[in-house]
């Protein structure tokens, strides 16, 4: 599936698509608070280089990543773990304004240990009146066994403190986020 | 040591372990002595009981997959024995006299030798008379094989207890000659006027006239108070304080190693993310408040990221004491400590099972989004806390577990809180739940439970609802057997049974190697007793299915009903019993007997059977 560009600040009331592995793809309206600080999407053929991470229960490998500023990464992402896991872009007030979200998915069932309900996701969709999709471009949620792909051009500005963190309830917290180092050259 | 640091020595010592094949990777000895020690709350001093010349003992540091030999050296005048609390080991290294051994008498050294096969944080106690009341308790932390699913900068040990004046046997006694001895919160004249104040004459009269008539005071939460809550030996002017530097993670493993007392631990400013609760990894939950019940350890993550004190808070749940230490960047340094709070009161809903049940379809239902409430075949809704909830004689909104429930469904539970004769004659009023404050419904406490936790600062507080294993330590599979065990007792006589069988009246429980056994719990009495089985593990069913925690204490509160599930694959003689010290002595156990077992490893347990637990001289 194409990455779509952004609908910033609209709330998209799309359902999932259902046939993919993945959950993230278009856009969402959670991706345009912050006007780019800490980058933004970009397509495939712009990135420079590719950088695989696993997730496991409950860290990431490798723990830290280094990048240049206005790089753009293609990250390959596989959840090699037994419980669903989140690679989020972001700082980390973006992951803590985040989590309400995601507590909210748990408590309705649509968030379990080891896979996304999408019956689930339905109905809370239809409760909520907008869409329950964890769709953002900065942030891809991965079901056991499953990859996703996310495309990132970073800023040029190397002073934001930017990380990758799983926002499921508790994870952050108990130290599965990553560091983006900016290379001293850039 | 860093992570890494630490990691990468596990990888050196597991590649010199895998080079000295021969021989087990690890394997420590270690050497305890068991002492007449001065005991110093800061409130009061005494003698007591400890390990190695004090109280609480040494942190025993194991690794997972390491033989360990303990030479544990009896000092005293009379027996002594130590069991390793939460620990899968061969029975006869369980340390229980009467069941496991004969005992370690005055004078001697008994070797424990015992391979490691689990990692996590533990404890261990004497088993012999009151000395793990007097003091005679300690830490085990076992480093794990593999990485764990979570990272910290720096761990400490927090270890609690309930230290009394009096000596444990003195407060037995005083118990059985008269149980409320210790139960400073007597409700007087006073209270009762207070009441009728709030309450009407008439019923402040039925509340009194039933609560005597069964023989209970309503403020029986804990039956002794007058303790001084110590962690890791200090009091709270003692401040034990743990150092951090500001946005470390700091992992806190938290052991309560108390008689009787039950603590809410909170530390004001801070969230703590549980990360394992009886020493097994569980999926990580955040909160704000956790309970921990006497014999139950949780560790927790918190990331202090101001250069400031924090008080670390372990109050006792009626609210008589509070442990109190510090989280600090330097030494020396205080945060706030907030006063008690007040002590709950014990309701009609705890008195749930003693009534037979009741007849929850009558009960009042209010409209406050987030109350639970029971719904007409019995089943407890949880309240919800989206607005969306709050009237439902509206909408219809989406369940937990995603179903649709029709609003119309909510308008016809009716509104009218009802009330019921009592067997005796007496009329008690229904539930007014609008009324009573919208606490988040548990559903592991009866609905009304005037012990439903409450957090003191705003947030979440850790129910048992919340674990979930981080990966399940069996594979999930229906129980072969189910065994149902009434809790019960009689305050007044302080007697303390299963089914209204003491002890030493009682046939041991027999199970087999293989079975799958469903222990139901049902708790007959005013008391939360907190049910510990030695040697197998305990799976809460905490709702989760496959997820459920496996745990070695279960926390059963009054007028509830719990149940666990124990995979039967030790062989041997075990013991199973309220962890409550006065209620376990008081007749509030049961030998286990697991007979067969692999090729080889089946105990020959011979004719007849022990009488459990018994006691050294002295007691």
């Amino acid at each position: 599936m194409p990455f779509t560009t952004t609908l910033r600040g609209c709330v998209a009331a799309t359902l999932m698509i259902l046939a993919a592995p993945v959950i993230a793809h278009a856009a969402g309206a959670h991706d345009g608070g912050h006007g780019g600080i800490h980058g933004q999407p970009a397509t495939a053929s712009a990135a420079s280089r590719t950088v695989e991470v696993i997730m496991h229960d409950n860290y990431y490998e490798p723990e830290a990543i280094s990048v240049r500023a206005g790089e753009t990464i293609r990250f390959k992402v596989r959840n090699a773990g037994a419980l669903v896991h989140e690679f989020n872009i972001g700082t980390a007030q973006m992951h803590a304004e985040h989590m309400p979200e995601m507590q909210m998915m748990v408590d309705h069932g649509v968030l379990k240990a080891d896979r996304f309900d999408r019956e689930a996701a339905k109905a809370m969709s239809k409760a909520m009146g907008h869409s329950m999709d964890h769709d953002y471009a900065n942030s891809a949620l991965i079901e056991p066994g499953k990859s996703a792909e996310l495309i990132w051009t970073f800023p040029k500005n190397t002073e934001v403190r930017l990380d990758f963190g799983c926002t499921v309830p508790g994870h952050y917290e108990s130290g599965m986020v990553g560091s983006f180092e900016f290379d001293a050259g850039s | 040591m860093t992570r890494i640091t630490r990691f990468r020595a596990g990888v050196l010592a597991a590649a010199v372990g895998a080079a000295l094949s021969a021989a087990p990777a690890w394997a420590g000895t270690y050497d305890l002595t068991v002492d007449r020690v001065r005991i110093d709350t800061g409130a009061f001093t005494r003698t007591g009981i400890g390990y190695n010349g004090a109280s609480p003992g040494p942190v025993l540091r194991f690794r997972e997959g390491e033989d360990v030999t303990i030479n544990v050296t009896n000092n005293l005048d009379q027996w002594t024995s130590v069991h390793w609390h939460g620990l899968i080991l061969p029975y006869q290294q369980d340390g229980v006299p009467g069941v496991s051994f004969e005992g370690i008498a005055p004078g001697q050294t008994f070797t424990y030798r015992f391979p490691i096969v689990q990692a996590g944080t533990y404890w261990f106690h004497s088993h012999s008379g009151f000395q793990e009341a007097d003091g005679a308790y300690g830490a085990i932390v076992i480093e794990p094989a593999t990485r764990e699913p979570f990272r910290y900068d720096r761990d400490y040990v927090v270890q609690l207890t309930d230290a009394h004046p009096h000596p444990g046997s003195r407060i037995m006694r005083n118990l059985k000659m008269m149980p409320d001895y210790y139960n400073r919160q007597q409700r007087t004249l006073f209270d009762f006027l207070g009441d009728a104040a709030d309450e009407g004459l008439g019923a402040a009269l039925s509340d009194r006239a039933d609560w005597g008539g069964m023989r209970m005071m309503p403020t029986d939460v804990e039956d002794v108070q007058g303790f001084t809550p110590l962690m890791n030996g200090k009091g709270p002017e003692g401040n034990w304080t743990a150092l951090f530097e500001p946005g470390e993670r700091v992992r806190l493993r938290f052991i309560n190693s108390s008689a009787m007392a039950y603590f809410d631990i909170r530390i004001p400013g801070l969230k703590m993310t549980v990360v394992q609760a009886d020493g097994q990894n569980v999926q990580p939950v955040t909160v704000d408040e956790l309970r921990i019940a006497v014999a139950e350890t949780y560790d927790v993550i918190v990331r202090p990221t101001e250069d400031r004190a924090y008080s670390i808070l372990a109050e006792s749940v009626g609210r008589t004491a509070m442990a109190r230490g510090t989280l600090a960047p330097r030494e020396g340094m205080e945060a706030e400590v907030p006063a008690l709070r007040e002590p709950p009161r014990l309701t009609m809903a705890d008195m749930g099972m003693a009534h037979g049940g009741m007849d929850h379809g009558s009960m009042g239902h209010g409209a406050t989004a987030g109350d639970s409430h029971v719904m007409p075949d019995g089943t407890m809704m949880q309240g919800m806390d989206h607005g969306a909830a709050g009237d439902a004689a509206a909408g219809t909104h989406v369940m937990p577990n995603g179903s649709v429930m029709a609003g119309a469904a909510h308008a016809g539970m009716g509104s009218d809180s009802g009330t019921h004769t009592m067997p005796d004659g007496s009329v008690m009023e229904g539930m007014a739940h609008g009324g009573h404050r919208a606490a988040p419904a548990d559903r592991f406490y009866a609905p009304g439970s005037g012990l439903t936790p409450v957090v003191a600062d705003g947030g979440r507080f850790l129910s048992y609802a919340d674990l979930k294993a981080q990966k399940p330590l069996y594979p999930e599979r229906a129980p072969t057997r189910e065994i149902e065990l009434r809790l019960t007792g009689n305050m007044e006589r302080y007697i303390w049974s299963f089914d209204g069988v003491k002890h030493e009246d009682a046939e041991p429980i027999r199970l087999q190697y293989g079975e799958r056994v469903r222990f139901t719990f049902v708790n007959e009495t005013m008391m939360t007793h907190p049910m510990h089985l030695h040697g197998m593990w305990s799976i809460l069913d905490t709702g989760n299915g496959a997820w459920n925690p496996a745990k070695h204490v279960v926390s059963v509160p009054p007028g509830t009903t719990v149940a666990m599930e124990v995979e039967v694959d030790a062989p041997g003689r075990w013991v199973f019993h309220c962890h409550l010290a006065y209620h376990m002595e008081a007749g509030m156990m049961r030998e286990v007997i697991v007979e067969g077992g692999p090729e080889g490893t089946a105990v020959d347990l011979g004719a007849g059977h022990g009488h459990g637990h018994a006691r050294g001289a002295g007691g």
